[in-house]
Protein backbone atom coordinates (compact mmCIF):
# COMPACT_ATOMS: atom_id res chain seq x y z
CA UNK A 1 0.00 0.00 0.00
CA UNK A 2 1.28 3.46 -0.86
CA UNK A 3 2.17 5.68 2.03
CA UNK A 4 1.21 9.31 2.46
CA UNK A 5 3.66 11.72 4.05
CA UNK A 6 1.53 13.74 6.42
CA UNK A 7 3.19 16.77 8.00
CA UNK A 8 1.43 18.38 10.94
CA UNK A 9 2.37 21.67 12.56
CA UNK A 10 2.51 21.04 16.31
CA UNK A 11 2.44 23.80 18.87
CA UNK A 12 1.26 24.03 22.45
CA UNK A 13 1.40 27.67 23.56
CA UNK A 14 1.75 26.56 27.20
CA UNK A 15 4.84 24.41 26.71
CA UNK A 16 6.41 25.11 23.30
CA UNK A 17 8.57 28.07 22.38
CA UNK A 18 7.80 27.83 18.67
CA UNK A 19 5.73 25.72 16.24
CA UNK A 20 7.44 22.69 14.69
CA UNK A 21 6.57 20.42 11.78
CA UNK A 22 6.26 16.69 12.50
CA UNK A 23 6.02 14.13 9.72
CA UNK A 24 3.94 10.95 9.92
CA UNK A 25 3.64 8.01 7.52
CA UNK A 26 0.00 7.18 6.85
CA UNK A 27 -1.33 4.33 4.65
CA UNK A 28 -2.88 5.97 1.61
CA UNK A 29 -6.19 4.73 0.19
CA UNK A 30 -8.53 5.85 -2.53
CA UNK A 31 -11.01 8.51 -1.48
CA UNK A 32 -9.07 9.34 1.65
CA UNK A 33 -9.65 12.85 2.97
CA UNK A 34 -7.07 14.88 4.85
CA UNK A 35 -9.24 14.46 7.95
CA UNK A 36 -9.10 10.68 7.51
CA UNK A 37 -5.30 10.89 7.34
CA UNK A 38 -5.11 13.10 10.42
CA UNK A 39 -7.43 10.82 12.39
CA UNK A 40 -5.32 7.79 11.39
CA UNK A 41 -2.17 9.57 12.57
CA UNK A 42 -3.82 10.57 15.82
CA UNK A 43 -5.34 7.14 16.50
CA UNK A 44 -2.37 4.96 15.55
CA UNK A 45 0.79 7.08 15.58
CA UNK A 46 0.63 10.15 17.82
CA UNK A 47 -2.26 10.53 20.25
CA UNK A 48 -1.21 14.08 21.09
CA UNK A 49 -2.19 15.64 17.74
CA UNK A 50 -4.74 18.35 18.47
CA UNK A 51 -7.48 18.79 15.86
CA UNK A 52 -11.15 19.76 15.83
CA UNK A 53 -13.81 18.10 13.71
CA UNK A 54 -17.42 17.04 13.93
CA UNK A 55 -19.73 16.32 10.98
CA UNK A 56 -17.20 15.01 8.41
CA UNK A 57 -19.42 16.33 5.58
CA UNK A 58 -18.54 20.04 5.24
CA UNK A 59 -21.58 21.14 7.19
CA UNK A 60 -20.24 22.18 10.57
CA UNK A 61 -17.08 24.07 9.59
CA UNK A 62 -15.08 22.70 12.51
CA UNK A 63 -12.11 21.21 10.66
CA UNK A 64 -10.89 24.35 8.89
CA UNK A 65 -7.11 24.38 8.57
CA UNK A 66 -4.36 25.35 6.16
CA UNK A 67 -3.65 22.40 3.88
CA UNK A 68 -0.64 22.72 1.61
CA UNK A 69 -0.69 26.46 2.18
CA UNK A 70 -4.37 27.11 1.44
CA UNK A 71 -7.26 27.32 3.93
CA UNK A 72 -9.55 24.32 3.39
CA UNK A 73 -11.87 21.99 5.27
CA UNK A 74 -9.96 18.79 6.08
CA UNK A 75 -13.10 16.66 5.69
CA UNK A 76 -13.86 18.16 2.27
CA UNK A 77 -10.36 17.82 0.81
CA UNK A 78 -9.34 14.51 -0.67
CA UNK A 79 -5.66 13.66 -0.57
CA UNK A 80 -5.72 12.74 -4.27
CA UNK A 81 -7.10 16.11 -5.35
CA UNK A 82 -4.07 17.84 -3.85
CA UNK A 83 -1.84 16.08 -6.36
CA UNK A 84 1.11 16.02 -3.96
CA UNK A 85 3.12 13.29 -2.27
CA UNK A 86 3.19 15.28 0.93
CA UNK A 87 0.27 16.87 2.76
CA UNK A 88 1.12 19.71 5.15
CA UNK A 89 -1.56 20.59 7.71
CA UNK A 90 -1.20 23.85 9.61
CA UNK A 91 -3.58 25.93 11.74
CA UNK A 92 -5.57 28.76 10.11
CA UNK A 93 -3.86 32.13 9.87
CA UNK A 94 -5.29 35.21 11.62
CA UNK A 95 -6.40 33.18 14.67
CA UNK A 96 -4.63 32.38 17.92
CA UNK A 97 -3.55 28.75 18.25
CA UNK A 98 -5.07 26.75 21.10
CA UNK A 99 -3.12 23.61 20.26
CA UNK A 100 -1.65 22.23 17.03
CA UNK A 101 -4.43 22.58 14.41
CA UNK A 102 -7.05 23.94 16.79
CA UNK A 103 -7.51 27.71 16.62
CA UNK A 104 -9.46 30.09 18.82
CA UNK A 105 -12.51 31.25 16.86
CA UNK A 106 -13.86 33.37 19.74
CA UNK A 107 -13.08 36.73 18.09
CA UNK A 108 -14.52 35.42 14.82
CA UNK A 109 -17.88 34.59 16.37
CA UNK A 110 -17.84 37.87 18.29
CA UNK A 111 -17.46 39.81 15.03
CA UNK A 112 -20.31 37.77 13.60
CA UNK A 113 -22.56 38.67 16.56
CA UNK A 114 -21.69 42.37 16.25
CA UNK A 115 -23.36 42.73 12.82
CA UNK A 116 -26.70 41.59 14.30
CA UNK A 117 -26.97 38.44 12.18
CA UNK A 118 -30.72 37.98 12.47
CA UNK A 119 -33.89 39.49 11.07
CA UNK A 120 -34.70 42.69 12.95
CA UNK A 121 -38.37 43.67 12.94
CA UNK A 122 -40.54 46.28 14.56
CA UNK A 123 -43.59 44.06 14.93
CA UNK A 124 -42.68 42.31 18.18
CA UNK A 125 -46.33 41.55 18.85
CA UNK A 126 -46.61 39.62 15.57
CA UNK A 127 -43.48 37.64 16.34
CA UNK A 128 -44.66 36.75 19.83
CA UNK A 129 -48.15 35.85 18.62
CA UNK A 130 -47.90 35.09 14.88
CA UNK A 131 -51.00 35.49 12.76
CA UNK A 132 -49.38 34.70 9.40
CA UNK A 133 -46.07 34.33 7.54
CA UNK A 134 -43.38 36.62 6.15
CA UNK A 135 -43.21 35.60 2.51
CA UNK A 136 -40.41 36.24 0.00
CA UNK A 137 -40.59 36.24 -3.78
CA UNK A 138 -38.11 33.94 -5.56
CA UNK A 139 -36.16 36.91 -6.94
CA UNK A 140 -35.92 38.39 -3.45
CA UNK A 141 -34.63 35.10 -2.12
CA UNK A 142 -32.05 34.82 -4.90
CA UNK A 143 -30.43 38.09 -3.74
CA UNK A 144 -29.41 36.54 -0.44
CA UNK A 145 -29.56 32.79 -0.97
CA UNK A 146 -25.85 32.10 -1.53
CA UNK A 147 -24.94 33.99 1.65
CA UNK A 148 -27.19 31.73 3.70
CA UNK A 149 -24.88 28.82 2.83
CA UNK A 150 -22.15 30.16 5.14
CA UNK A 151 -21.13 27.52 7.71
CA UNK A 152 -18.91 29.89 9.73
CA UNK A 153 -15.78 27.82 9.24
CA UNK A 154 -13.51 30.88 9.31
CA UNK A 155 -11.59 30.08 6.11
CA UNK A 156 -12.48 33.43 4.52
CA UNK A 157 -11.39 35.38 7.58
CA UNK A 158 -8.20 33.35 7.75
CA UNK A 159 -7.30 34.29 4.17
CA UNK A 160 -8.20 37.99 4.43
CA UNK A 161 -5.17 40.32 4.22
CA UNK A 162 -7.04 43.14 5.96
CA UNK A 163 -7.95 40.97 8.95
CA UNK A 164 -4.24 40.14 9.20
CA UNK A 165 -3.36 43.79 9.80
CA UNK A 166 -6.50 45.44 11.19
CA UNK A 167 -7.82 43.76 14.31
CA UNK A 168 -10.95 45.95 14.31
CA UNK A 169 -11.99 44.99 10.78
CA UNK A 170 -15.11 42.76 11.02
CA UNK A 171 -13.83 40.37 8.34
CA UNK A 172 -15.47 38.93 5.22
CA UNK A 173 -17.73 36.46 6.99
CA UNK A 174 -19.34 39.06 9.26
CA UNK A 175 -19.68 41.60 6.46
CA UNK A 176 -21.21 39.09 4.06
CA UNK A 177 -23.70 38.16 6.75
CA UNK A 178 -24.45 41.84 7.32
CA UNK A 179 -25.37 42.03 3.65
CA UNK A 180 -27.32 38.78 3.84
CA UNK A 181 -29.67 40.18 6.51
CA UNK A 182 -29.74 43.77 5.28
CA UNK A 183 -30.77 42.66 1.77
CA UNK A 184 -33.45 40.34 3.14
CA UNK A 185 -36.86 41.93 2.47
CA UNK A 186 -38.15 40.62 5.79
CA UNK A 187 -35.53 42.66 7.67
CA UNK A 188 -36.02 46.18 9.02
CA UNK A 189 -32.67 46.73 10.69
CA UNK A 190 -30.58 47.69 7.66
CA UNK A 191 -30.05 51.36 8.51
CA UNK A 192 -28.79 50.59 12.02
CA UNK A 193 -26.55 47.79 10.75
CA UNK A 194 -25.04 49.97 8.02
CA UNK A 195 -24.43 52.86 10.44
CA UNK A 196 -22.26 50.51 12.49
CA UNK A 197 -20.31 49.33 9.47
CA UNK A 198 -19.69 52.77 7.98
CA UNK A 199 -16.78 53.51 10.32
CA UNK A 200 -13.02 53.89 10.05
CA UNK A 201 -12.50 50.14 10.40
CA UNK A 202 -15.70 49.03 8.68
CA UNK A 203 -16.45 47.90 5.14
CA UNK A 204 -14.20 50.48 3.48
CA UNK A 205 -11.10 48.71 4.69
CA UNK A 206 -11.89 45.82 2.31
CA UNK A 207 -9.52 46.18 -0.67
CA UNK A 208 -11.28 43.49 -2.68
CA UNK A 209 -8.40 41.02 -2.71
CA UNK A 210 -11.04 38.34 -3.26
CA UNK A 211 -9.19 35.64 -1.35
CA UNK A 212 -12.26 35.13 0.87
CA UNK A 213 -14.34 34.07 -2.11
CA UNK A 214 -11.49 31.97 -3.49
CA UNK A 215 -11.20 29.78 -0.39
CA UNK A 216 -14.89 29.45 0.60
CA UNK A 217 -15.71 25.72 0.61
CA UNK A 218 -19.44 26.37 0.17
CA UNK A 219 -19.19 28.57 -2.93
CA UNK A 220 -20.23 31.73 -1.12
CA UNK A 221 -18.83 34.98 -2.54
CA UNK A 222 -18.22 37.19 0.52
CA UNK A 223 -16.29 39.73 -1.57
CA UNK A 224 -19.41 40.28 -3.68
CA UNK A 225 -21.51 40.77 -0.55
CA UNK A 226 -19.09 43.38 0.74
CA UNK A 227 -19.10 45.31 -2.56
CA UNK A 228 -22.92 45.26 -2.63
CA UNK A 229 -22.94 46.49 0.95
CA UNK A 230 -20.54 49.31 -0.03
CA UNK A 231 -22.93 50.34 -2.80
CA UNK A 232 -25.83 50.56 -0.41
CA UNK A 233 -23.84 52.42 2.24
CA UNK A 234 -22.52 54.89 -0.36
CA UNK A 235 -26.02 55.58 -1.62
CA UNK A 236 -27.21 56.07 1.95
CA UNK A 237 -30.07 53.65 1.44
CA UNK A 238 -30.46 50.03 2.55
CA UNK A 239 -31.38 47.54 -0.21
CA UNK A 240 -34.97 48.09 0.78
CA UNK A 241 -36.62 50.53 3.16
CA UNK A 242 -38.35 49.68 6.40
CA UNK A 243 -41.67 50.38 4.68
CA UNK A 244 -40.82 47.94 1.91
CA UNK A 245 -40.22 45.11 4.38
CA UNK A 246 -42.43 42.11 3.84
CA UNK A 247 -45.82 42.44 5.42
CA UNK A 248 -47.38 39.60 7.29
CA UNK A 249 -49.37 37.35 4.97
CA UNK A 250 -52.39 35.79 6.60
CA UNK A 251 -53.16 32.21 5.56
CA UNK A 252 -56.43 33.38 3.95
CA UNK A 253 -54.61 35.97 1.76
CA UNK A 254 -52.06 33.39 0.70
CA UNK A 255 -54.71 31.13 -0.77
CA UNK A 256 -56.19 33.90 -2.97
CA UNK B 1 -17.67 62.74 8.81
CA UNK B 2 -18.84 59.25 7.86
CA UNK B 3 -16.23 57.01 6.28
CA UNK B 4 -18.43 56.56 3.20
CA UNK B 5 -18.34 60.33 2.57
CA UNK B 6 -14.55 60.32 2.92
CA UNK B 7 -14.27 57.41 0.51
CA UNK B 8 -16.57 59.20 -1.95
CA UNK B 9 -14.21 62.18 -1.66
CA UNK B 10 -11.25 59.84 -2.25
CA UNK B 11 -12.77 58.30 -5.37
CA UNK B 12 -13.95 61.62 -6.84
CA UNK B 13 -10.59 63.34 -6.23
CA UNK B 14 -8.87 60.36 -7.88
CA UNK B 15 -10.94 60.81 -11.04
CA UNK B 16 -10.50 64.57 -10.97
CA UNK B 17 -6.75 64.24 -10.43
CA UNK B 18 -6.41 62.02 -13.52
CA UNK B 19 -8.33 64.57 -15.63
CA UNK B 20 -6.51 67.63 -14.26
CA UNK B 21 -3.04 66.07 -14.47
CA UNK B 22 -3.75 64.99 -18.05
CA UNK B 23 -4.76 68.54 -18.98
CA UNK B 24 -1.71 69.87 -17.16
CA UNK B 25 0.61 67.56 -19.11
CA UNK B 26 -1.03 68.50 -22.40
CA UNK B 27 -0.64 72.19 -21.60
CA UNK B 28 2.96 71.87 -20.51
CA UNK B 29 4.19 69.32 -23.00
CA UNK B 30 2.14 69.77 -26.16
CA UNK B 31 0.36 73.15 -26.21
CA UNK B 32 3.56 74.82 -25.09
CA UNK B 33 6.88 73.25 -26.17
CA UNK B 34 8.49 71.65 -23.14
CA UNK B 35 11.72 73.61 -23.60
CA UNK B 36 9.92 76.91 -23.00
CA UNK B 37 7.17 75.58 -20.70
CA UNK B 38 9.34 75.70 -17.61
CA UNK B 39 10.97 79.04 -18.24
CA UNK B 40 10.38 81.67 -15.55
CA UNK B 41 8.54 84.07 -17.85
CA UNK B 42 6.21 81.38 -19.24
CA UNK B 43 5.31 80.09 -15.82
CA UNK B 44 4.60 83.56 -14.50
CA UNK B 45 2.39 84.32 -17.47
CA UNK B 46 0.49 81.09 -16.84
CA UNK B 47 -0.10 82.06 -13.21
CA UNK B 48 -1.34 85.48 -14.27
CA UNK B 49 -4.00 84.07 -16.56
CA UNK B 50 -7.15 83.65 -14.46
CA UNK B 51 -8.16 80.38 -16.09
CA UNK B 52 -4.78 78.79 -15.43
CA UNK B 53 -4.59 80.19 -11.91
CA UNK B 54 -7.94 78.60 -11.03
CA UNK B 55 -6.90 75.40 -12.78
CA UNK B 56 -3.62 75.18 -10.84
CA UNK B 57 -5.39 75.92 -7.55
CA UNK B 58 -7.89 73.13 -8.29
CA UNK B 59 -5.05 70.75 -9.15
CA UNK B 60 -3.31 71.65 -5.90
CA UNK B 61 -6.41 71.02 -3.75
CA UNK B 62 -7.46 67.82 -5.52
CA UNK B 63 -4.04 66.17 -5.40
CA UNK B 64 -3.34 67.14 -1.79
CA UNK B 65 -6.76 66.02 -0.51
CA UNK B 66 -6.44 62.71 -2.35
CA UNK B 67 -2.86 62.14 -1.22
CA UNK B 68 -3.30 62.96 2.45
CA UNK B 69 -6.62 61.12 2.69
CA UNK B 70 -4.87 58.08 1.21
CA UNK B 71 -2.11 58.34 3.80
CA UNK B 72 -4.80 58.62 6.50
CA UNK B 73 -6.34 55.33 5.32
CA UNK B 74 -2.95 53.57 5.35
CA UNK B 75 -2.18 54.87 8.85
CA UNK B 76 -5.58 53.73 10.14
CA UNK B 77 -4.85 50.23 8.84
CA UNK B 78 -1.38 50.29 10.36
CA UNK B 79 -2.52 50.77 13.96
CA UNK B 80 -5.96 50.66 15.52
CA UNK B 81 -5.81 52.33 18.92
CA UNK B 82 -8.27 55.14 19.66
CA UNK B 83 -5.60 57.82 20.40
CA UNK B 84 -3.77 56.89 17.20
CA UNK B 85 -6.99 57.25 15.19
CA UNK B 86 -7.68 60.68 16.67
CA UNK B 87 -4.15 61.93 15.94
CA UNK B 88 -4.24 60.56 12.41
CA UNK B 89 -7.54 62.31 11.64
CA UNK B 90 -6.35 65.57 13.19
CA UNK B 91 -2.96 65.35 11.50
CA UNK B 92 -4.61 64.79 8.12
CA UNK B 93 -6.74 67.92 8.42
CA UNK B 94 -3.76 69.99 9.58
CA UNK B 95 -1.55 68.66 6.78
CA UNK B 96 -4.16 69.39 4.10
CA UNK B 97 -4.89 72.90 5.38
CA UNK B 98 -1.18 73.77 5.78
CA UNK B 99 -0.06 72.49 2.38
CA UNK B 100 -3.05 73.94 0.52
CA UNK B 101 -2.41 77.29 2.25
CA UNK B 102 1.28 77.21 1.32
CA UNK B 103 0.55 76.26 -2.29
CA UNK B 104 -2.23 78.83 -2.56
CA UNK B 105 0.17 81.48 -1.33
CA UNK B 106 2.31 80.93 -4.42
CA UNK B 107 -0.69 81.18 -6.73
CA UNK B 108 -2.04 84.29 -4.99
CA UNK B 109 1.33 86.05 -4.98
CA UNK B 110 1.83 85.33 -8.66
CA UNK B 111 -1.70 86.39 -9.65
CA UNK B 112 -1.66 89.64 -7.68
CA UNK B 113 1.83 90.66 -8.63
CA UNK B 114 3.66 89.71 -5.48
CA UNK B 115 6.34 88.10 -7.62
CA UNK B 116 8.63 90.22 -9.81
CA UNK B 117 7.94 89.79 -13.54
Amino acid sequence: MKELRLVVQKFDPFSDAAPRLVEYAVPRREGMTVLDALLYARDYVDHSIGLRFSCRQASCGSCGMKINGRPRLACYTQVDELGAEKVVAQPLDNFAIIKDLVTDLGSFFQRHREVTPRLVRDDAQEQDHPTGEYLMKPEELSRVLQFTYCIKCGLCTSSCPTVATDERFPGPQALAQAYRYTADVRDQGGAERMAELDGTHGIWRCHFAGSCSYVCPKGVDPALGIQLLKRHVMSGRPPHSKDDATKVWKPAEKQQ
Amino acid sequence: MKESRLMLLQYSTAVLAVVLVAIHLVMQGIATPYSTAISYATILSIYRTWFYAIFLEALLVVVLVHGFNGVRIILHEWRQTAPWSRWVDLGTVVAIVATVAFGSRTVILAVFGGVAG
